[in-house]
């Protein structure tokens, strides 16, 4: 979706400026030393929602963010403040007139990325040892581990979300969301998803929700 | 016009009406039905120019003007947090329904966030939004309209703009005012004491009116009351007096706030409150609570309880509430229930006996509290539920969420807030507050949190 828009706006660009013959894209790196005290009340205002703690909840409605690494963290904010991830009631709370700039948004990430993970999250409804565990072990390791890691640990260099302590609801039901076209993601998991069956994605994080989370 | 005149036109129409009720009575209205209603109609309007009578039967028994319906018809009636809310989600769960809003009020404006726009925190343009871009947003149809009747047998609603067909139903009208709970009973009465002293929660000319009672109000005693039962956004009669004080504090009036609450204390965020009314405004608000209103005297100025008067120079009376009486409209309301609710399922909102029609928002029978986040988050599963229902499935039950704001104090806004969940108590057979969070100690973060959700909510209802 995204890259559909860069190329339209790109193509546009092209046709616009008769003297450029090819735009190419920059990419700009900026860097942050974290103020985690000032993450810590910048993160007052996200916790009327998500709660001092940052442990979402069982149904699904918010996510275990404690824990989480922070590159992760980062490019969900960036994503729903440019639109890229659809969330209305987000949406505000990550404009820069609400929460900052870019210095605000790594120091709120660097603080939640400290904040202990819930020990008691929720997992899925079958435990090890059954059918639908082992299909779904086997899901998940021909799938999901070679981004999301042996253990769920994901990649905070590569962007991958860590699993490891989401509560199963959640996870289940971001996945339906992708799958029904309501969340856009990297194409890689965009395949991954569009290839199996609800079921079967059930199970593959019915089987993460069980890896255990870092103290 | 003469007596003798009027009842010659009277008789005469009476007759045409009576065929046209004939119509109605039998029911299964429309199609054969309506075509003859529509012969009369079309009768009456040639025969004579009396405007009244032809354009009811007209109105009643032709069909309303829509776009035709493609797939299975949505109708929503109440364009609140509420139907809004159910036109987009129901619309994504299920993008062959037709989805049709109809509203009786021209635009939106909102109650939540309508306490800091009293104190000038924000202006009218963030409250205000419009019924046809949320339309165009979320792909479904907007029809602004009164609806005056129902038959769930044929599955029509009557509106000002003729009958519409439907699938499913979904009734969610929102409140009204019981000023019988506070023993004005005689509805002249009742009328005079809603437009001298209104309590500015079901219509948005409500809170006009305040503002501008509160930018002109040149001193003496205000009284503000707070309603019993569960009423329309718990928090926000507190939230109103601080803003009032706040408002009263930097127009360096004297006036003194005197606060009747028919509860034994703070109904929530108690702690928050006392110490705002004690440290922020001692010098303005009084504090009364168990102040059982009996009656309003209007010509007198006086509020009565059991046991005192309490004289006032002007007032906001926000009496206990009740749901819409369309639910009686639609035959659906329990007369005997204290806000005359439906008979519903309490998981899947259904009307018990009709899956075709549900109950949602403020006028819903379950106990969650009134307001605009738990109508939200409601009808994103209601519309789960009726979209599975089409096809034949079930989807489990999750709870509303309720979030609430409570502003405290101004420039720079400050505000509290609560976040809480519902679990039913198989025990005692009712709902309750499950994983309930206070955040009691005020601050700008509060209030900046405040003003993104009410924009976040917005923009969930209204915008791409």
């Amino acid at each position: 979706m995204k890259a559909a828009i860069q190329n339209t706006l790109l193509g546009l660009l092209c046709l616009l400026a008769s003297n450029v013959q090819a735009v190419e894209k920059i990419t700009i790196q900026l860097e942050f030393t974290p103020d985690i005290e000032a993450g810590k009340t910048t993160f007052s205002v996200c916790a009327r929602c998500h709660l001092p703690e940052a442990w979402g909840n069982a149904d699904g409605t918010y996510p275990q963010l404690a824990g989480q690494h922070v590159n992760v963290l980062m490019k969900q904010l960036l994503d729903i403040r440019n639109g890229t991830r659809q969330s209305s009631l987000m949406f505000p709370f990550v404009q820069q007139r609400t929460i900052g700039g870019y210095q605000e948004l790594s120091n709120v990430v660097a603080y939640i990325s400290t904040l202990p993970m819930n020990p008691d999250y929720s997992k899925g409804p079958w435990k090890e040892g059954t059918a639908e565990y082992k299909q779904g072990k086997k899901i998940y390791q021909k799938h999901c581990s070679s981004c999301h890691g042996d253990k769920g640990e994901g990649n905070n260099e590569l962007l991958y979300p860590k699993l490891q302590g989401q509560n199963f609801q959640y996870m289940s039901q971001q996945l339906g969301r992708v799958k029904s076209g309501l969340r856009a993601v990297n194409p890689v998991m965009q395949a991954v998803i569009v290839d199996l069956e609800i079921e079967q994605l059930d199970q593959a994080v019915n089987y993460a929700s069980y890896f255990e989370a870092p103290k | 016009m003469g007596n003798k005149d009027k009842n010659q036109l009277s008789r005469r129409h009476f007759l045409k009406a009576g065929m046209a009720a004939g119509a109605l009575s039998g029911i299964s209205l429309p199609l054969q039905a309506a075509v003859t209603a529509d012969t009369v109609a079309k009768d009456a309007a040639s025969a004579d120019s009396s405007p009244a009578l032809h354009f009811s039967i007209r109105k009643l028994l032709n069909e309303a003007t829509l776009q035709t319906a493609k797939g299975a018809r949505v109708v929503i009636v109440g364009g609140g947090w509420s139907g809004l809310t159910m036109a987009k989600y129901i619309k994504i769960y299920n993008p062959a329904f037709d989805v049709v809003l109809l509203e009786k009020r021209p635009e939106f404006i909102s109650f939540p966030a309508s306490n800091p726009w009293l104190a000038d925190q924000i202006n009218l343009d963030f409250l205000t939004h419009s019924y046809i871009d949320a339309a165009k947003a979320h792909n479904y149809q907007f029809l602004n309209t009164t609806v005056c009747g129902f038959d769930r047998v044929s599955k029509n609603i009557f509106t000002s703009n003729g009958y519409i067909n439907y699938d499913y139903m979904v009734l969610a009208p929102g409140i009204e005012y019981d000023y019988s709970r506070i023993g004005v009973v005689d509805p002249e009465a009742q009328l005079r004491l809603y437009n001298d002293y209104p309590g500015g929660f079901v219509n948005s000319s409500e809170i006009i009116t305040i503002k501008r009672k509160l930018s002109s109000f040149k001193g003496g005693t205000f009284v503000l009351s707070v309603p019993n039962g569960e009423y329309r956004c718990t928090a926000a009669p507190y939230e109103r007096a601080c803003m009032v004080a706040a408002i009263f504090r930097k127009r360096r009036i004297r006036a003194k706030i005197l606060l009747l609450d028919m509860n034994a204390e703070i109904r929530i965020e108690k702690q928050g409150f006392k110490k705002a009314f004690s440290s922020l405004y001692s010098d303005y608000i009084n504090y009364l609570p168990s102040a059982e209103i009996s009656g309003v005297d209007i010509d007198n100025k006086t509020i009565r309880t059991e046991f005192d008067e309490y004289p006032f120079d002007d007032a906001i009376i926000y009496p206990p509430v009740r749901a819409s009486s369309l639910l009686e409209d639609a035959g659906i309301a329990n007369l005997k229930s204290p806000q005359k609710v439906a008979n519903t399922d309490p998981y899947k909102y259904h009307v018990i006996g009709d899956e075709h029609v549900y109950v949602t928002g403020d006028s819903r029978s379950q106990p969650f509290s009134k307001g605009g986040h738990t109508a939200n988050s409601e009808a994103q599963y209601v519309a789960e539920v009726i979209a599975a229902h089409a096809l034949g499935k079930e989807v489990r039950w999750r709870s509303p969420q309720t979030m609430c704001f409570s502003a405290v104090d101004i420039n720079p806004l400050q505000a509290m807030s609560i976040i809480t969940f519902y679990k039913f108590n198989e025990k005692n057979k009712e709902f309750e507050f499950d994983r309930t969070h206070m955040m009691e100690d005020w601050s700008t973060e509060g209030g900046q949190a405040s003003l993104a959700w009410a924009e976040g909510m917005y923009r969930d209802m209204f915008y791409k």
